[in-house]
Formats: structure tokens, C-alpha cells, sequence
């Protein structure tokens, strides 16, 4: 098996990102920046109704309309459309007014139904049924181990707590969208995606044409956060589109239209029964949740985008457990995968009862943990955070910092895989003594092309700088979607693989024993006029899966105005190779971000009695700005015997939880929605009349 | 977004020629680029009053100062003397959106911006305020909503310039079918009071020119509760002015924003303040004046203790 050399020289260091200068100049062409010539735009007609009945799409006044070149439906013939937002047809047009002013000449007959948007409506058996089939509360899936009753009747304490967590959306900064320009019979697409092959499976399933006939190119795109990693509704009807138009055509969605159609995180109601002994050993525990995917939940999810299920009882080993999950379809815009899917609702849940557990118990948080974490690594993460953060100084009893302004600490801890494979790339050694590396991921801005650089960097002994790294094209070796956190696992040894191969043939032909730094140029130059082409491939060694985090957090909360205020999250973080440091502790800080926009801010509003996303734009569907950005502290627990492991989800999981638990902390009591806004506060604080309708 | 015509006006008058019956006025145009692109506002013309000479002058006075409705938001901020005059003006102004908006918001476009209510704003929802027999944020998504209102409607006044010069008791010139009136700050927005489809108490010609600021007072503040740290609206706002003298408030104002559909205060519970020295007694007896009427609906309840905190605070300040 091969191994990461014992010296480094570049690996782990910290290098300025590869494609820095070309991004802060605006030199990086996105897909939203592509503009093949003669291209028309592509902008979408989407149901205005929650649910309805659409009998008839009249595209004939639109298609004659000023500047129009193609005019198409979505779906042909008589459809249902099961949320605000869904697509019904589609115009393409010199401009973007002319495709405006087109798509309100479309005529739609639809006869409306009745709808249901909130996950606490969609649960009653006399709720309107999203898919005519089954009813929207989908059967229970329940897993079962040990004696829960009788583990829970002998328990010394039982806590209980219903736990709730809201519809997150990705609102990546690049909008979802496509440049489509056909040649013939052969498709070139640029697409802001996760994964450049799979856009091209997708595409050619749905267009019926050969997968070798399509090209995808994500030269560089503006972040995916899982929900980008098919063509999309979107990408099918750019293509369609570019056909009829017999020109190429861009289509990126607005922001109003990401907040509709093109996923989010599943809501979750978690009710949560915890059962320990007086010294603090978990015995027993139960879970009763239910969630929204949106119209991919329910039992009859029709190609709907999974379910609303957690892991449970997440990172804690209990021997009695019982799970029940349900997913409950409403008329909404589906979920999608979004960075840790499933593990922060699975994080607030039990860390948010765990510490109602310690201080019932009277029991130090970082205590209780360490006394029911089975994981090694965070039992190391927990004793070294405790000493940066400085836990044992801040931590007091609940709600009895002086003041209206109170301070509390909180801590959670996370896992994940993020390991590595089905990677190839190709290493070329030009005679000029240049280098380029190829490979068929993307980078979703977190810095592959960084990470592609200083591998091979470190193999032939040059700076990272003298690499090309090129990503991004279906027209490069293959690699799958990045995705679960394992773009960094799977091409860091995939390109290894590549030079190391590279450089033990540019020794074969040169006929020289040292070919790397000084003697580099000279040996290249050897080569006469062939470049030296290479493939290599992911292998076994380099890379592996399993990491744990923990997080402390420290906040003040207002208790007049009900405002909570981050001051600081120390992060101590496992993540193996480190392989990029830059880029590394730049992807904890984004993942911590994350966690603090889902912890107070982030919530996608539904009306129930339009059925409309309330909030479609980023004025008030609220995303964490600077100002609102704390200390954060970054401890990455290096592991280089492990090999690399990706790092981008684990570390935004249990921000919201230890946010949550210092809330608690700070306040004495605790807000067990989230986001945790002033008017939930100064409602838990008593402070807010209930008001009788 | 509607296909419209554009003009640069050259004189207030001319603006109002150009404005004709389906047209509208830009400033900054912050508020009115949302507006369009949601096709809330469908106008024949947009002109643009930029171009006018003249309504960009901050003009220091010893009885007042006077700034011309173009002035920016930026320029309100970033001004010393401004700043020293009016304390409160100048952390209001600071508030508002970012940087880059407050470059090119106006004064005037500040103070006749439109509801941000999300039903007001929703493209495919029609309400009340838009000619609607309909509320839906009294049985909906109030969060964000009025706790005091005279009609039906209940999207609160938002503009943060609005309730500092509330509180200082400041007037507005504006062009009305060709003449010069001057309005309270109270009139400004009074038609709105009773008027559900009503932002303020404009008409679709009229002309803010300028604002004119007394220097009666000693001390001003300007304090707001938002979810975010910046960049965003004020779930509640509270301005404070008072002019004290031998150690006792002779003249007090306390305005509260983001509660009504105008800058809300209480005549009553100025009075209150009124030749007395402060205490955090007198503090709550003012907040109980000012909050009595509150109605808040099921998710609105939090601006009570809110605006009284900030209410307290304002005043604490500046007393």
C-alpha cells in the first residue's frame, strides 16, 4: 500500500489558494459569467398556485413575443403541481426583459386545490393530501435494541424534551444554473455543480443521448452545499431549449427562485426521552420525530428527495434505545442533500437534552460527555478544548451571570466519514519542464485546485505555484461529486498516484536518478519533444473516513431585548492529512458560519394561507453577516498516519447545538427551536403575553 | 419588471411635468429597483431627481439645520457637524442597510420608501395595502408586524430617519402642485395612520425638497433592536430627544419605529417627562403611557418588551 512521504515539504503547509488572484480580480469565468456567442437567455414559468391542476399551458402569444426564439413546456399534457414554485414551462430570448415580458403572455388554466404547508398541519388526518396516493404523515420507521421500558423504569433520572428544527436553504452565492450550446448532436453544458459527471449522466438520461456526447465544464462555481449535484429540472430545460432554439442558451435561476425549487434541509420535531443513572451513565433512550422534505416526504415520494431521518441517538453509545422516525409531505420545494445531511437536526436533538440531563444532574457538560462518548478522538478533543477555550473559568450554573446582559458556554460534539475513492487523474510533464494535472472533479470553492497543486507539488520537489491544476470537465480523467465531504480524500491520492508514477517514468526515460527541484528543468528538457502523460488512480493507504469534532461556544444574550450575541467558538477538529492548511481552516470557518446562521438566524418562512415562501431573498431570509461573526478559534488535531479525510461537513454540526446550549447556560432556560431569535427568548424569559386570537 | 421610460428632471417642476399620472420619482432608488422587480410598482416613467440642482445641501443654522431630501444617507453619517448637533440622527443614519446602500439612499427616498411588509412585497400576493380587501399578516406571518394601527393593515413604518426627526421634531418642505408646504413629520405620515393602502401621507407629485431640524435640543439617541448585528430592519426602534435645562427636562420626545404604520408616539407620555429629573421610575411610568394601546397579534408580542428596553435605555441616555 503506498504512503504519504514521512518529510513534507508542502503538504500541510500553508499555501495562498491557486486560484486566489483570478477570483479577487474577477478574471474567473463562473457559469454565470459564461457567454458563448449569439447565447439567449432561458428564464422558467412556475406554478403560482401551492397545488393545482393545470389543464392547459398556452405558450402561442409567448412563442410570437418580441426577442423569443424557443417556447417549451415542462411536461406535456395535463399535470399536477404540488408547490408554489414548481416548473410549468419555459421561453428563450435575446434578452432578459424580452423573456420576461414573454413569460406573462403565457396563459394557464389550472383549476386550484387545496394545500398544506406546515409541517403541523400536514399531520392531521384531515390535512389536504399532498400526493393523492397516501396520506402525508408516512408510516413509521422504528428501530429497537435493548429493554427501553424496563431500562427507563430503572433508570435513576429521566429527562423529556421536544427539540425542533427548521427548513434550512442552501442559498449558495452562485445561483443553480446552465450554459447549454449544442453542436449537432453534441451537447456542451456549463454548469454550476457538484459534480461534472453526474450533471452529465443526468443530462444525457433525460435528453436520450449518448453520455459521450455531452461535455460538462465547472471550470469554477460558487458553491453547492449538496444541493447541485444533478442537472436539475433547470438544466434539462436549458437544453431543451438551446435545441429549439438551434442557439445556446444560459439559464441561472434568481434568488427568489433558489428559495423555491432547488432543495433545503428537512425541518425536524424531535421528541426526546433520556434515561441515566445518578453518576451520569446513559441507560436508556427514545426518540419520536417527524420532519418535512417538503413534497419529497410522505409515503408516496414520488422521485421526492429523501427523508426527514436523523441518526439517533447520534455519537452517544446507549444500550436501550428505541427510534421511531416519520416524514410528513407538505407543499413545499423538496429537500436536498445539504452539507452533514441529517446530522445537525441529530446533533441539537441529543446534545440539547444532554445538557438538561447535566443540570439535573448537577454534572459539568464536558463531564457528562466524556463519560458517554465512546469516541477516542473527541475524548482527546474534549480535555484539549476544554483547556484552549478555558472552559472550567467560564462554565457557571445556569442562568447566574450578573446583569441583563447574561454569558453562557455550550459544547457539542460531531462525527462524520468523509473518506475517499473512484478517482483518477493524469499527470503531464511538458519538456519546458511545466506541469499540468488533470482530473474530472470540480472545485466547489473550497480549493481542490489548491489541494491537486501541492500534492503534486510535493512528489516532483517544486512549488505549488509551477502546477496547473485543471478540474472541472467530463472531458478529464473521471472522479465522482463532491460530495460527503470526499472531494480532498479521493483526488489528493489519485493525483499522488499520478506523479509518483510520472516521476518514476521522467526517471526511466531521462535515465537520471534525481529528477526533482534543481534537477527538474534540466531532466524535462530530456524528454526532447513528447510530453510525458501519466494516468493514476485513488488508492488504498492514502485516504480514510471517520472523523470526530467538538465545538465550545460562548455567548451573551440580551434578556431585555432577547438578543443573543456569539463571542467566541473554539473548534478542535480531527480531519487527518492536512493537506492544505489555508484552505483547511478555511472550510471550518464556512462550516462554523453555517452553524451560526442555522443556530440564529436561517429560517424559510411558508405563509398557510397563500402557500408562498414568506421569505425569498436574502433581506429576510437572514444569513449571518460579518458583524455577526465571532472569535473563532481552529484546532485541527493533526493525524497524518490516517491520510486525508475531508473536513467541509463535520465541523458546521454541533455549532448550533453549543450555541444552544449557551444560550441555556447564559439564561437558566432554553429556547429548543431554532433559530433562536429575540421573540423566542423574551418568550421563554416569560416576558412576552400570550395572545388569545 | 415592466418596460418603462426614463428622464433626468432639470427642476422640481419639470420633474412633476415629467412625473405625469402613471409615473414614478428615483432617488437612490433602493426602495423602488425591489418594487419594480417584483412588479409591485409598474410605472409609465421613472425621473430620476438626481439630476436636479440644488437637493443635496446640508445647511447648518442656529435655530435649524436644513437638508436638502438628496443628501445621502452616507453623507447625514459621515457629517461632523451633523453629528454633534444631532447625536441621534447620526446612529440612525449609521444603522441603516450597509455601506454601500447608505452611498446612495437618500434622505428623501429614506423617509418615503415603501412597507417591507413580505406580504406587501410578495409578487404573487395581493393584500390590502395593495388595493386588496385582504390583511394577511393579522392571522399569518406577523412576526415583524404593527402593534398599533388605525386601519386594518398592519405593516409598520420602517424608516429609521423617520423616527430620529420624530424625535426632534423636525418638518418637511415639499412641493405640492406647485407650492411650497410645509408638514410635520407627523403629517408625513399621518394619512397612512387611517389608510391601508397608504406608505405616508404623500401624493403621487408631491416633492420632498428638504428637511428642516430645530437645535433646540440638548441631547438625542437613536437605538434599534434587529436579529442581525447589521444589514438589517429594526424590529423595534427608538429615537429620544429632550432639552434639559437646570437639571430637569423642560421638553421631551420618545419615538418608537417598526410598531405602526408611522412613527409612533404618545403626546401624553412626553408630558410625562416634562419638568421632571430622570429616574428608571419615571422611565417605566412612560413606557406604560406610550405602550398602553399596544394590540399585538400572535407573533408580535416580543416588541412590547422590547420597545419598553429600548424606550428605558433612549432615555436613560439622554436624560
Amino acid at each position: 500500500m503506498p504512503t504519504w512521504p514521512e518529510k513534507r515539504s508542502v503538504l500541510g503547509r500553508r499555501v495562498r489558494r491557486a486560484d486566489g488572484p483570478l477570483k479577487v480580480t474577477g478574471a474567473a469565468k463562473y457559469t454565470s459569467d459564461v457567454q458563448p456567442a449569439g447565447c439567449l437567455y432561458g428564464m422558467i414559468l412556475r406554478s403560482k398556485w401551492p397545488a393545482a391542476r393545470v389543464t392547459e399551458i398556452d405558450l402561442s402569444e409567448a412563442a410570437r413575443s418580441p426577442g423569443i426564439k424557443a417556447a417549451i413546456l415542462v411536461r406535456d399534457g395535463e399535470r399536477r403541481v404540488r408547490y408554489y414554485g414548481e416548473e410549468l414551462a419555459a421561453v428563450a430570448g435575446t434578452t432578459k426583459q424580452a423573456c420576461l415580458d414573454a413569460l406573462r403572455k403565457i396563459a394557464v388554466r389550472a383549476q386550484r386545490l387545496p394545500f398544506v404547508v406546515k409541517e403541523t398541519d400536514g399531520i392531521k388526518p384531515d390535512a389536504p393530501r399532498v400526493w393523492e396516493e397516501a396520506p402525508n404523515l408516512s408510516k413509521p420507521q422504528v428501530t429497537e435494541r435493548g429493554q427501553v421500558e424496563q431500562a427507563f423504569a430503572e433508570a435513576d433520572v429521566v429527562v423529556e424534551g421536544t427539540y425542533s428544527t427548521q427548513i434550512e436553504i442552501h442559498h449558495c452565492l452562485e445561483s443553480h444554473g446552465n450554459a447549454a450550446v449544442w453542436n449537432g448532436d453534441e451537447l456542451t453544458v456549463w454548469s454550476s455543480t457538484q459534480g461534472v459527471f453526474s450533471v452529465r449522466e443526468g443530462l444525457a438520461g433525460n435528453l436520450g443521448v449518448d453520455q459521450s456526447k455531452v461535455r460538462v465544464i465547472s471550470e469554477f462555481m460558487g458553491g453547492g452545499f449538496g444541493s447541485k449535484f444533478g442537472p436539475g429540472v433547470e438544466g434539462a430545460i436549458v437544453a431543451r431549449l438551446a435545441k429549439e432554439a438551434n442557439a445556446p442558451v444560459k439559464l441561472m435561476l434568481s434568488r427568489f427562485e433558489e428559495s423555491l425549487a432547488v432543495g433545503n434541509r428537512p425541518s425536524s420535531i424531535q421528541k426526546v426521552r433520556l434515561g441515566a443513572t445518578r453518576a451520569g451513565k446513559l441507560v436508556a433512550y427514545e426518540l419520536d420525530s417527524y420532519g418535512t422534505a417538503g413534497v419529497g416526504s410522505g409515503a408516496a415520494t414520488e422521485g421526492g428527495g429523501g427523508g426527514a431521518e436523523f441518526p439517533a441517538p447520534y455519537i452517544y453509545a446507549i444500550p436501550n434505545t428505541r427510534v421511531q422516525h416519520r416524514g410528513v409531505a407538505l407543499n413545499a420545494g423538496a429537500a436536498r442533500a445539504f452539507r452533514a445531511p441529517g446530522h445537525p437536526q441529530a446533533s441539537f436533538g441529543i446534545e440539547s437534552i444532554l445538557d438538561e440531563l447535566a443540570v439535573k444532574l448537577g454534572l459539568d457538560p464536558v463531564e457528562l460527555r466524556l463519560l458517554n462518548d465512546p469516541s477516542e478522538i473527541r475524548q482527546r478533543e474534549y480535555r484539549l478544548g476544554r483547556d484552549r477555550f478555558g472552559w472550567r473559568e467560564k462554565y457557571r450554573s445556569p442562568g447566574s451571570s450578573p446583569g441583563p446582559v447574561k454569558v453562557g458556554v455550550g459544547c457539542a460534539g460531531a462525527t462524520w466519514g468523509g473518506g475517499g475513492g473512484g478517482t483518477r487523474a493524469q499527470a503531464q510533464i511538458n519538456p519546458d519542464g511545466s506541469v499540468e494535472i488533470r482530473c474530472g472533479t470540480q472545485d466547489l470553492g473550497t480549493g481542490t485546485r489548491t489541494v491537486m497543486a501541492m500534492v503534486a507539488a510535493e512528489v516532483f520537489g517544486l512549488p505549488p505555484e509551477a502546477i496547473r491544476a485543471r478540474l472541472g470537465d467530463t472531458a478529464y480523467p473521471p472522479s465522482g461529486g463532491s460530495g460527503g465531504s470526499t472531494t480532498a480524500a479521493s483526488v489528493s491520492p489519485a493525483v499522488y498516484d499520478a506523479c509518483e508514477k510520472a516521476l518514476t517514468e521522467l526517471k526511466q526515460r531521462t535515465g537520471l536518478e534525481d529528477v526533482r527541484g534543481e534537477n527538474w528543468k534540466p531532466a524535462c528538457r530530456k524528454l526532447g519533444l513528447e510530453p510525458l502523460v501519466v494516468s493514476g488512480q485513488w488508492q488504498k493507504g492514502l485516504s480514510s473516513s471517520g472523523v470526530g469534532g467538538v465545538q465550545f461556544a460562548e455567548v451573551e444574550v440580551d434578556i431585555e431585548t432577547g438578543l443573543v450575541r456569539v463571542r467566541k467558538i473554539t473548534c478542535v477538529q480531527d480531519c487527518g492529512l492536512i493537506v492544505s492548511r489555508l484552505t483547511c481552516e478555511s472550510q471550518v470557518n464556512g462550516g462554523i458560519i453555517m452553524g451560526i446562521g442555522y443556530a440564529l438566524y436561517e429560517d424559510r418562512v411558508m405563509d398557510a394561507g397563500t402557500g408562498v415562501v414568506l421569505n425569498p431573498n436574502l433581506e429576510t431570509y437572514k444569513l449571518p453577516g460579518i458583524a455577526d461573526i465571532p472569535e473563532i478559534d481552529v484546532v485541527l488535531v493533526d493525524m497524518p498516519e490516517r491520510g486525508v479525510i475531508g473536513i467541509g461537513e463535520p465541523v458546521t454540526i454541533p455549532t448550533a447545538s453549543a450555541i444552544a446550549n449557551a444560550v441555556a447556560n447564559a439564561l437558566g432556560v432554553r429556547i429548543s427551536s431554532l433559530p433562536i431569535t429575540p421573540d423566542k427568548v423574551l418568550a421563554a424569559l416569560g416576558q412576552v403575553k400570550e395572545v388569545t386570537a | 419588471m415592466n418596460r418603462f421610460r426614463y428622464a433626468n428632471a432639470t427642476s422640481t417642476e419639470s420633474a412633476r411635468e415629467l412625473v405625469g399620472a402613471n409615473g414614478v420619482y428615483l432617488a437612490g432608488g433602493n426602495d423602488l429597483l425591489g418594487l419594480l422587480k417584483e412588479s409591485i410598482a409598474e410605472p409609465g416613467i421613472l425621473v430620476n431627481l438626481r439630476s436636479v440642482p440644488g437637493l443635496d445641501q446640508i445647511e447648518p443654522g442656529d435655530a435649524k439645520w436644513g437638508l436638502g431630501a438628496g443628501v445621502t444617507v452616507a453623507q447625514i453619517e459621515d457629517h461632523p457637524g451633523l453629528r454633534q448637533a444631532f447625536p441621534g440622527l447620526h446612529e440612525a443614519a449609521a444603522e441603516i442597510a450597509s455601506r454601500q446602500i447608505r452611498n446612495v439612499a437618500t434622505l428623501g427616498g429614506n423617509l418615503a420608501q415603501h412597507s417591507r411588509c413580505w406580504y406587501y412585497r410578495h409578487r404573487d400576493i395581493y393584500c390590502l395595502k395593495k388595493g386588496g380587501d385582504t390583511c394577511h399578516a393579522r392571522d399569518g406571518e406577523n412576526k415583524f408586524h404593527s402593534i398599533f394601527s388605525g386601519n386594518p393593515c398592519i405593516s409598520p413604518m420602517v424608516s429609521s430617519l423617520a423616527v430620529i426627526l420624530t424625535a426632534l421634531d423636525a418638518t418637511v418642505v415639499v412641493q405640492r402642485e406647485g407650492e411650497t408646504v410645509t408638514l410635520t413629520m407627523t403629517d408625513l405620515y399621518q394619512r397612512a395612520w387611517d389608510n391601508p393602502t397608504l406608505h405616508h401621507s404623500l401624493d403621487r407629485s408631491d416633492i420632498i425638497l428638504r428637511v428642516e431640524i430645530p437645535t433646540r435640543w440638548s441631547r438625542s439617541t437613536y437605538l434599534q433592536v434587529a436579529e442581525k448585528a447589521a444589514f438589517d430592519w429594526a424590529t423595534v426602534s427608538c429615537a429620544a430627544a429632550v432639552r434639559v435645562a437646570d437639571g430637569r427636562i423642560q421638553e421631551a420626545r420618545v419615538v418608537l419605529g417598526s410598531v405602526a404604520p408611522v412613527p409612533y408616539q404618545v403626546a401624553a407620555a412626553n408630558r410625562l417627562l416634562q419638568g421632571q429629573t430622570w429616574s428608571d421610575a419615571l422611565g417605566g411610568s412612560v413606557a406604560e403611557r406610550l405602550l398602553r394601546d399596544a394590540t399585538p397579534f400572535a407573533h408580535n408580542g416580543h416588541k412590547v418588551p422590547i420597545a419598553r428596553a429600548l424606550m428605558q435605555r433612549a432615555l436613560r441616555h439622554v436624560s
